[in-house]
């Protein structure tokens, strides 16, 4: 199995506002395939925290929300973002313990968890979210290490887990996502894992454990599973993305091989004394001393590798979106069968 | 009765670990110092010595937090560094890093690159107590020295003498100790000790460019097409060196061996003059430089060996108090005693930036000598900022580390509540402070005055407590280390 890289999307910004991503976090989409990114920005400022909306083609379409504050607007520490079938925009935010939910146009609908929240739901951390078919959100709480499930009303259907590393267990847990079968993907963060879990909460099955070797993992921040029910994970500490089958077999791994995006080219062709020395320098060929040979160093030395893959999503083109914060970028791979 | 440093009630042996931790630390917690008050003296120094398997606060969950921490501006990875600092088990390793910083000082005003500064000091850690002639070597690979030098344009057919000259007047040997010509031949030695793409890396930094995705950080690179490889003459020798032959020839000279005893001297033992003056100005302890320069060579240039005759000399455990805390040193202690940070928090930013404004920002010394130190870390404006960052640290006793403290202040007193007790017990817990006759009357003041009974009630006791702390951390004495 192949996936086949297609482009890259975005361009790193320092602005508060404006086209350009500082630290993206996740990505969605609504039903007509319009593209919202979560930007979260430097949250220890609360500086270019917002929603970004673009397609597929870099087409820009405007942005709401900033970082700091109480309004309706406002998150501490965004995290993910999902929609529901209504296309209503879920944003979760660990700092607040809100979820809040917009329209596509931007427009504060109401939230889940938090003090003026519909339903009855206190979420510690939440985190990851994804929806099922029947529209129940589901919910990863870093501060609790736990799953909740809940109903379209903001009222919980059942939270499972505690901190620990046995199955059911979990350590600070990040992504979540769900099957065409309804089952429940948890990156698992700090346990270095993911475990399915059934709709009704039980547990399945674990895929991974802590290392750099194929199916291995360190820090998984998120997993996609694709129509098939291959997993891709955002094996954000080893600075790759891991494909996995149903079963959990390794499949292949992803490391990054982006080139410009169209918001790339248009800006270094303004700024020629970059484009002139950047096209006479070798960004990719590396030869670092056993110093810097971690994941990590080789991702912030290279640019068309990934650095800060954090989040994993798939559109209805089964196309494959890979959030990098660190590059503020988003890589796309087609995942159809055609890609394979 | 005043408190003196006479009648504190503590044993010699706490009192000099308590020294000790200060200096090669950032102070002590109290449950810390539980810990090495089961260890003998020079126990405790191997153990800060020999590092092994530090713990601090992860990685993974600073960068899971705030990931700009690694990748954005100057100040984010200043709060990434105080992290460190602040959950490190292995503090001296950390104090080497901050005092390297210092000499070997680095700005990103000029990189606008943070990541590299980082590995900089990460390299600071991993080398900054072995020999010499490593830690010089290291440096001289450096990619952020290497662009904050301009090393990337030192060719061979058109030389930059400005790491030539620096390696010898502010790294090693101190000004007075080599010509013109030495520094001229030093930097053909370094020609093509460059940068990965550093024409590219350095127009980014010039332009502070993080386009079109962020910086990229830099390593090493030599260029061999670009290297002088023809003979030269250096203090008085001649061949055909590169390098690492000079970095040999500089850590056998006497001038080197002095130049680094007296920094380590000025750091951890005593306040001295600025470097700049030390051409004029003898050290005030020759005895002690002599010494520290005797095991410079008698342990082959390790450091590591060197320090370890510094903490157990005597002229270093009778300099309790001999200097002023520098801003960052200051901050991260306060930090550590108030504790509170197992988990990254949006207030990390704010102290390292109240360090700033104290007059040390790290990774942006004013300029290639780095900060002046001593009593030049104190002016009018630095001190209402010192005070106020260590009186409302102190004084907030929903921290951990501060309700530990007050607490085991109230538990030790016991039914001995008289002020100049309790005011004993809080000043050992924070470090045995000598405190002069006027701050020990203010001190008794707060308490009701010396014939007053402390009320030990919770309520009562947290008033007093905190009003005794501001004062603490206000005091003149606080400040000195």
């Amino acid at each position: 199995m192949k996936t086949k890289y297609l482009k890259t999307i975005g361009i790193k910004t320092n602005q508060p506002v404006g086209r350009g991503f500082l630290f993206p976090y996740d990505v969605t989409f609504d039903s007509s395939g319009v593209i919202y990114a979560l930007n979260r920005g430097r949250i220890s400022q609360g500086l270019g925290t917002r929603i970004q909306i673009f397609d597929y083609d870099e087409e820009w379409y405007g942005e709401f929300g900033e970082g700091s504050g109480t309004g309706p607007l406002n998150f501490l520490i965004p995290v993910a973002t999902a929609f529901n079938s209504k296309d209503e925009l879920f944003v979760s935010d660990e700092g607040s313990g809100e979820i809040k939910v917009f329209s596509q146009k931007g427009i504060p609908l109401y939230q889940v968890g938090g003090e003026s929240a519909r339903g009855s739901c206190e979420l510690m951390g939440p985190s990851g979210i994804a929806f099922d078919a029947d529209d129940n959100l589901y919910v990863t709480e870093r501060s609790a290490s736990r799953l909740t499930k809940i109903d379209r009303d903001g009222n919980v259907i059942y939270r499972v887990g505690d901190p620990g590393s046995l199955p059911l267990q979990f350590n600070m847990p990040w992504g979540v996502a769900t099957d065409v079968a309804g089952c429940v993907y948890v990156a698992d963060w700090r346990n270095d894992r993911i475990q399915k879990l059934d709709p009704d909460g039980n547990f399945i099955k674990i895929f991974g454990k802590s290392g750099t070797e194929q199916g291995h993992f360190n820090r998984p921040s998120s997993v996609a599973v694709d129509g098939r029910g291959n997993m891709y994970v955002t094996d954000w500490g080893n600075e790759r993305v891991q494909v996995l089958d149903p079963e959990g077999n390794f499949l292949q791994i992803l490391e990054g091989q982006a080139t410009l995006s169209k918001w790339a080219e248009q800006w270094l062709t303004v700024n020629p004394d970059e484009y002139s020395a950047r096209r006479s320098s070798n960004l990719s060929v590396l030869d670092l001393p056993d110093h810097l040979q971690s994941p990590y160093q080789v991702g912030s030395q290279t640019e068309h590798l990934f650095w800060g893959p954090v989040s994993a999503k798939i559109d209805d083109h089964e196309r494959l979106y890979i959030t990098e914060h660190s590059r503020a970028r988003i890589q796309v791979f087609d995942i159809s069968d055609n890609g394979l | 009765m005043p408190i003196t440093r006479e009648n504190i009630k503590t044993s010699p042996k706490y009192r000099q670990i308590s020294h000790l931790l200060r200096r090669a630390g950032f102070g002590a917690t109290p449950g810390e110092m539980d810990r090495y008050m089961g260890m003998d003296y020079s126990e405790v120094v191997d153990e800060l010595l020999n590092v092994s398997g530090t713990s601090t606060m992860p990685d993974d969950v600073i960068f899971r937090m705030f990931p700009e921490y690694h990748a954005s501006l100057g100040v984010d990875a200043c709060a990434n560094w105080a992290y460190r600092m602040v959950s490190t088990d292995s503090p001296l390793e950390e104090k080497i890093a901050l005092f390297w910083h210092g000499i070997f000082a680095t700005g990103n005003d000029k990189l606008n690159n943070p990541l590299v500064l980082l590995n900089q000091i990460d390299t600071f850690r991993r080398n900054g107590m072995g020999k010499f002639d490593d830690i010089l070597l290291d440096l001289s690979r450096d990619p952020a020295m290497l662009i904050w030098l301009d090393n990337q344009t030192n060719h061979k057919d058109s030389i930059n003498e400005n790491y030539g000259r620096e390696i010898l007047e502010l790294f090693s040997m101190g000004v007075g100790n080599y010509t013109e010509e030495d520094i001229k031949e030093c930097a053909r030695a370094f020609t093509g000790w460059s940068v990965k793409n550093a024409e590219y890396m350095a127009l980014m930094g010039q332009k502070d460019s993080i386009w079109p995705y962020s910086r990229i950080s830099w390593h090493y690179e030599y260029r061999q097409d670009d290297h002088d490889y023809s003979e030269k003459t250096f203090l008085g020798e001649t061949g055909k060196f590169d390098g690492a032959d000079i970095i040999e020839i500089i850590c056998r000279q006497e001038s080197t061996a002095r130049f680094i005893s007296r920094h380590l001297y000025n750091f951890f033992v005593e306040d001295e003059v600025q470097v700049p003056s030390w051409q004029e100005v003898p050290p005030k302890n020759p005895e002690a430089i002599s010494t520290l320069m005797d095991a410079y060579f008698e342990h082959g240039h390790d450091l590591n060996k060197v320090l370890k005759v510094l903490f157990e000399s005597d002229f270093f455990k009778e300099s309790e108090y001999k200097k002023v805390k520098g801003p960052a040193e200051m901050v991260i202690n306060v930090l550590r005693l108030s504790g509170g940070f197992e988990e990254p928090s949006l207030s990390m930013i704010q102290a390292v930036d109240e360090a700033g404004f104290m007059g040390q920002l790290l990774f942006y010394p004013p300029s290639v000598e780095g900060w002046h130190t001593g009593q030049e870390w104190i002016t009018s404006g630095s001190v209402l900022d010192r005070v106020n960052f260590s009186s409302a640290r102190l004084t907030d006793l929903s921290s951990p580390g501060i309700r530990d403290i007050v607490n085991r202040v109230r538990d030790r007193c016991g039914t001995d509540t008289r002020p100049d007790y309790v005011i004993q017990v809080f000043l050992e817990l924070l470090g045995i402070i000598e405190v002069s006759d006027m701050t020990s009357d203010l001190l008794l003041e707060v308490c009701g005055g010396e014939n007053s009974v402390i009320d030990t009630t919770i309520g009562s006791f947290d008033v007093m407590a905190s009003n005794l702390l501001r004062v603490i951390g206000s005091s003149k004495e606080f400040h000195l280390v």
